[in-house]
């Protein structure tokens, strides 16, 4: 992803027919992803201060503190408004029942917004008065209200707060998108080196001198993000933000150690946090998962490996996985290594056939397998998802992979109103 | 304005403007291979705008070709025309949300134009002049579309200032490298080369409006030194530096725009108040460098204090 030189820019394709979701499934597609971020909230607030989730046996403390993404330097900070994922992904699939299932949670810093706005003026260019007349529902208040939120973080006491986004830069694959979000909101894009920590506030060097920063909303990962608290050689963060992140001097988006959350392994407890903390049934279901680390889980899937999906539970992208059915024994067996040797990194899925839909490829129209991602935007002042979200396609034929560092391309997700 | 975002935007500028420069000074040198009989080679060139060691440079120099690709397509050459459109283009990229997108377009053809074989196939082999035209056109509408489409803010503000301030030093090192030219012997047989060096500075044609007639040492210099119709002369650059460094005025620091306006105010006094009279022999040498040292001063005081570097 980081290869320098020439060949940074990568082409993402699109399909031109739309991806159409009817009001009823939105509905409860929102309602789904409402409930459980909300759940997902209370837990990351409890993880990080009294643990009433492990205390009283619904999660084990071993997953928590074995998962990589777990950071013991955010145990009691205070952060604003006790919101943690301000912006989620989360990632649905449809099996051959017709249900929505979650397939994972994306807390960190999940992309693609971007395409989603790109391919609906793409298709409005192409299709004219289509969009109005099928009663299309606009996705294009995502960055107005991704600014709202971001706005309503600084404290109290600034009365014009700097906002800025923080990108590793144009080597990152997404730069596309820092570009276009901040050119969107009208905020800086800025990079580490364009920030300093003084007396533990956050300033960015200007032609003017030095201008304080009340909210970042990054995109750079937790182990980046402050060389002097994580990762000692990371050249994209700025030494000291964590300090001032602590003090509440600056306001930072989606807040650090969210990966606890959307870990592949505590995945499967999502269901038992949405019964644990909200006293509700889960409306979204999840992909039934093997957790390697248990022996039987372990023998189970070992038996049946060609109709397992393996994932690494802190990798995403579509690298460190094993599509059972397309592998070969040797790659197997070094899964199968691999997993004996430290079976806490590894989870374990039934191969789901995801649906298709239709894509024009070639002259004709032909199936291809999709997902879905919305994206859902937390603040101070609830839950907000955009109707809408970016379609990914598995554009090789027969391909259950739809990332698009694997050849995938996107598609229009129309959500018609009611 | 982030100082990143300066500092990149106002190398992307330098950059361009020494490419149009290098590409100008390389067609014209070419054209003199071509129809000078005392053709003086390709060293002097070869020295500014390549980083050959010395008995590279006695290998290379009779063999045009083999000048031109190292000149304008060598990648292995850090100051070739190649990897100058290369940096402006990666500047652009960096700053797209702070130039217009026809700007960001226009280099980025500058770019895919310079990559093409066939571009190189006709600069090397068929028609070397044609070649180098068409990549001085796509510089000249990089240029134009600056001026078209860049709102007149800070952005547009640093983009001036590095250009003017690339165009004086490259003008500073062309008069430095032709020193030879203006000295008291060389009086009789310097005309050829100083219609080429006028041809590379794009004056000739004033130079025969002005002057009429015969080509002299001195007015070449007075021209290129002090004529303020010519828009590649040092007194031109210096002053067009100081128009755009006051527009800076209610964007600055209060001390970092005193120190810049102080040593632009300085470099172009420097060459305002020095007469033809007083720059005879060594003296223009001194005179050049002392220029050039003034210009480097400016360019770290941008640096520092609206760059944030050091």
């Amino acid at each position: 992803m980081y290869n320098s030189g020439e060949g940074i820019e990568k082409i993402f394709p699109f399909d031109i027919i739309p991806r159409i979701i009817s009001n009823t499934e939105w509905l409860r597609i929102e309602a789904g992803i409402k409930q459980r971020l909300k759940a997902l909230n209370i837990f990351l607030k409890d993880i990080y201060h009294q643990q009433f989730i492990i205390k009283d046996g619904v999660v084990p403390a071993a997953l928590v503190y074995s998962c990589p993404q777990f950071l013991r330097e955010m145990m009691n900070v205070a952060v604003p408004h006790d919101v943690y994922t301000h912006v989620a992904g989360v990632d649905l699939i449809r099996d051959h029942d017709g249900e929505f299932y979650v397939l994972e949670d994306n807390l960190r810093t999940p992309s693609g917004v971007s395409y989603m706005l790109e391919n609906r003026s793409i298709t409005y260019r192409i299709f004219p008065d289509l969009l109005p007349k099928s009663n299309v529902l606009p996705v294009k208040d995502y960055p107005a209200l991704l600014y709202r939120n971001l706005l309503a973080l600084a404290g109290p006491q600034t009365s014009d707060p700097t906002v800025v986004l923080l990108s590793p830069g144009i080597y990152n694959s997404a730069y596309f998108e820092h570009s276009t979000l901040a050119r969107l909101m009208g905020i800086q894009l800025v990079e580490g080196r364009d920030l300093i920590v003084h007396n533990h506030f956050v300033y960015m060097k200007t032609t003017r001198g030095l201008e304080k920063v009340d909210v970042i909303y990054r995109r750079v990962d937790d182990e980046f993000l402050d060389p002097l608290a994580f990762r000692p050689d990371s050249a994209l963060g700025v030494p000291g933000l964590y300090w001032a992140y602590r003090k509440g001097n600056v306001a930072i988006v989606n807040a650090m150690g969210n990966g606890v959350a959307d870990d592949k392994a505590v995945y499967c407890y999502v269901p038992d946090m949405i019964r644990y903390y909200l006293n509700e049934e889960p409306i979204l279901k999840n992909v039934p998962t093997y957790q390697l680390a248990d022996n039987d889980h372990r023998e189970l899937v070992f038996s049946q490996m060609d109709k397992m999906v393996i994932k690494r539970t802190n990798e995403s992208g579509g690298y460190g996985m094993l599509i059972g059915s397309a592998a070969t024994e040797q790659e197997m067996d070094d899964f199968r290594q691999a997993i004996t040797a430290d079976p806490r990194s590894f989870i374990a899925q039934p191969i789901i056939s995801l649906s298709s839909t239709p894509c024009y490829i070639d002259g004709k129209l032909q199936p291809r397998r999709i997902d879905l991602r919305p994206f859902a935007l937390c603040g101070p002042s609830g839950i907000d998802i955009v109707p809408g979200g970016l379609t990914r396609v598995a554009l090789r034929e027969g391909s259950l992979i739809v990332n698009s560092s694997q050849g995938g391309g996107s598609k229009d997700t129309w959500v018609l109103g009611g | 304005m982030l100082s990143r975002v300066a500092d990149t935007i106002y190398w992307l500028a330098r950059y361009m403007e020494r490419t149009q420069s290098m590409l100008q000074v390389i067609r014209i040198q070419y054209i003199a291979s071509q129809d000078e009989p005392h053709y003086w080679g390709w060293q002097p060139l070869l020295h500014t705008y390549g980083d050959l060691s010395e008995k590279e440079i006695k290998q290379r120099a009779p063999h045009t070709p083999q000048v031109l690709y190292h000149l304008v397509f060598d990648r292995q050459n850090g100051a070739s025309v190649y990897h100058n459109i290369v940096r402006g283009r990666e500047n652009a990229r960096a700053v797209q949300d702070h130039i217009t997108k026809e700007v960001w377009q226009s280099l980025n053809d500058y770019y895919h134009l310079i990559r093409q074989d066939s571009v190189a196939h006709q600069t090397l082999g068929e028609d070397p002049v044609s070649g180098l035209d068409g990549l001085i056109q796509q510089g000249v509408l990089y240029v134009g579309t600056v001026q078209n489409t860049m709102p007149r803010d800070e952005g547009y503000i640093f983009l001036k200032l590095g250009k003017f301030l690339e165009r004086a030093l490259q003008v500073t090192d062309m008069l430095r490298l032709n020193q030879h030219l203006f000295g008291e012997e060389s009086e009789h047989g310097g005309a050829p080369e100083l219609r080429y060096l006028l041809y590379s500075l794009l004056g000739y044609e004033l130079y025969l409006k002005t002057y009429q007639g015969q080509l002299e040492a001195r007015s070449v210099l007075e021209l290129t030194l002090y004529n303020a119709d010519f828009p590649h002369s040092l007194l031109y650059s210096l002053g067009q530096l100081l128009r755009y460094c006051e527009r800076l005025k209610d964007k600055s620091r209060p001390e970092s725009y005193e120190q810049l306006r102080f040593l632009i105010g300085k470099a172009r006094t420097t060459v305002a108040y020095s007469t033809l009279e007083s720059q005879q022999g060594e003296a223009l040498g001194k005179f050049l460098a002392q220029v050039r040292g003034e210009l480097l001063e400016v360019a770290a005081a941008l640096s520092s204090s609206y760059f944030g570097n050091g």
